[in-house]
């Protein structure tokens, strides 16, 4: 499920005094099973960007393509697009409107016409992949707590089976509990083949996860790459107003301080490594 | 977009004579011409109210474009009443449809009706148009305080229209973001026959009431934290003040208002009495 965008442009309220150009000449593709993290400060057209993906929004100008078919053109069913890519939004709790967490979950794939029977099956198989207890579906969702339903909101994108799955701020409002269950969650999905996109501000969360990172400034892509790379260029971060991965700004510290450490690494773990190798280097290394 | 078409309650910031005006005339100015444009009973008064309004339009530097996208909204209820208008209404026939026929005078007083809606929405929406939330409901309250002492809670009813019109936005916003979250599910707003509509609108309202609730809820605590207690006693930071700018726009309006009666005695209605 190939996504490709060309030139993708974006303006709200065109032709009106408060027009706003919110992204701008975007290009990228994305393949089968990556791993992206999309960044940007607040502003930055991230939200507009990925509802260009399923065709929420509909661009001003230039194409979007998946599976090379330019989903704007005549014959095209955007429900079927929606249900390939499937979107997250940003406190997805809101969305909850059903009596019961079941029916909750049953939304989407009964709007997509599958039988009642695979309607339950896709239910079972969503609470699974997102971990939510199976006592919890009869019960209303808006008795659950927070990340409850926000796993219950997840599940109701998951229970579409979507090819792609596009995640706005997942961990936003959540205790670290909660935070990182929802993070392990999605670090699952994407082992079981599904392709993700994870916008989010938290850097470390990003660095830990993504393969890949895509960065928006003031509504255009400002860099593409692997996430070493990307999270490397520490500076150039904060000079966009985004806060580099506290173990990036650490090693960035050492080095100003002539350490000879690699600025490219993403986990504490390499981290460790890291400072480890650079003490035996000095000679320290026995003192710890 | 959800939020596209509608008007009312949106400010357009720009300068003008219109914009600078109290806030208080221009509500009082407003039901005046409403009052006078219904004592209007032929197009002889439109020639006199129509000038009235593009003079106002003119002087507010709103674009005419902005006007005439906010009478989008009510074209289907405008030709409603032409229709209605142009059928129901005895006299010579045009033509006939079955039992339906339509009539010159249901034609004329079909196009009065709608030239009559056309003033109307204009002239009014200029008051949101021209006029912040804020001075609008610090008028309003001003105008319905002379009432209080017979029980009409002024400042209550300013503080609501202020939180009414402060939520708009922000609940369109909303419904927007609900409406999207439902349809990356699957959920069809546009398609379905009038009963399948509806039933798809339960996804929309039941979030979007939940979350109108819980901010009505912190937005009372917020307004308790700050020692909100009413009206009483209570002073403002911009005190309204009439200017001669406000008495030459009343002087104005009851010129309009004069000539408006003087057409209705002088030529009596469109469709003269009698002669259907």
């Amino acid at each position: 499920m190939p996504i490709e965008v060309r030139n993708l442009t974006h303006t709200y309220m065109q032709g009106t005094i408060s027009e706003v150009t919110a992204i701008f000449d975007i290009n990228f593709r994305i393949d089968d099973g990556e791993f992206i993290g999309l960044i940007g400060a607040t502003g930055s057209g991230k939200s507009t960007l990925i509802q260009h993906l399923n065709g929420l929004l509909k661009p001003s100008s230039g194409t979007v393509l998946v599976d090379g078919v330019d989903i704007w053109s005549k014959g095209v069913s955007l429900k079927k697009v929606r249900q390939k890519i499937g979107l997250v939004f940003q406190y997805p709790e809101q969305q909850v409107f059903e009596e019961t967490v079941y029916d909750d979950i049953a939304f989407g794939p009964k709007n997509l016409g599958y039988s009642q029977k695979e309607v339950e099956g896709q239910v079972e198989e969503a609470c699974e992949l997102v971990g939510l207890d199976r006592e919890l579906l009869s019960r209303s969702p808006f008795e659950l707590s927070g990340g409850q339903v926000r796993r219950v909101a997840i599940a109701g994108i998951l229970a579409i089976k979507p090819k792609v799955l596009i995640l706005d701020e997942p961990t936003a409002g959540l205790d670290p509990r909660g935070r990182r269950e929802i993070l392990d969650n999605i670090k699952n999905l994407h082992e079981t083949g599904i392709s993700v996109i994870l916008v989010s501000h938290n850097m470390d969360d990003v660095a830990r996860l993504c393969e890949r990172i895509m960065v928006l400034d003031k509504g255009k892509l400002v860099a593409d790459g692997p996430a070493r790379e990307v999270f490397s260029q520490g500076r150039f971060l904060e000079s966009i107003d985004l806060k580099p991965p506290d173990v990036t700004v650490l090693m960035e510290k050492l080095r100003d301080r002539g350490w000879a450490v690699r600025n490219d690494v993403l986990t504490v773990e390499e981290a460790c490594a890291e400072i480890v190798k650079e003490l035996q280097r000095r000679g320290v290394a026995g003192a710890i | 977009m959800i939020s596209g078409g509608a008007i009312i309650g949106q400010y357009y910031p720009v300068g003008s004579f219109v914009h600078s005006l109290d806030p208080r005339a221009k509500i009082l100015i407003s039901v005046i011409f409403m009052i006078v444009l219904f004592v209007g009973n032929n197009f002889y008064a439109f020639a006199v109210t129509g000038v009235f309004a593009v003079l106002a339009i003119t002087l507010s530097k709103i674009p005419w474009k902005v006007l005439i996208r906010g009478l989008r909204p009510i074209v289907f209820i405008m030709s409603f009443t032409i229709i209605l208008h142009l059928f129901l209404t005895p006299g010579q026939a045009i033509f006939e449809i079955g039992p339906l026929r339509a009539t010159w005078a249901g034609l004329v007083q079909g196009m009065f009706i709608g030239v009559r809606l056309i003033i109307l929405i204009m002239f009014t929406s200029l008051l949101t148009l021209t006029t912040s939330p804020i001075e609008l409901t610090d008028g309003l309250e001003d105008i319905l305080k002379p009432f209080s002492r017979m029980g009409v809670p002024a400042h209550e009813i300013a503080m609501m229209m202020t939180i009414a019109l402060r939520f708009i936005p922000t609940l369109l916003e909303e419904a927007d973001r609900i409406m999207k979250a439902q349809m990356a599910r699957g959920a069809d707003f546009e398609s379905g026959n009038m009963v399948q509509r509806s039933k798809s609108l339960v996804p929309l309202l039941v979030p979007l009431f939940v979350s109108a609730f819980r901010r009505a809820d912190d937005l009372a605590m917020a307004m308790e934290a700050r020692c909100y207690r009413g009206g009483e006693g209570r002073t403002r930071m911009r005190e309204l003040n009439l200017s001669t700018n406000d008495y030459f726009a009343f002087g104005l309006t009851i010129v309009m208002s004069a000539l408006v009666v003087y057409t209705r005695v002088r030529f009596g209605p469109v469709i003269p009495r009698g002669a259907v």
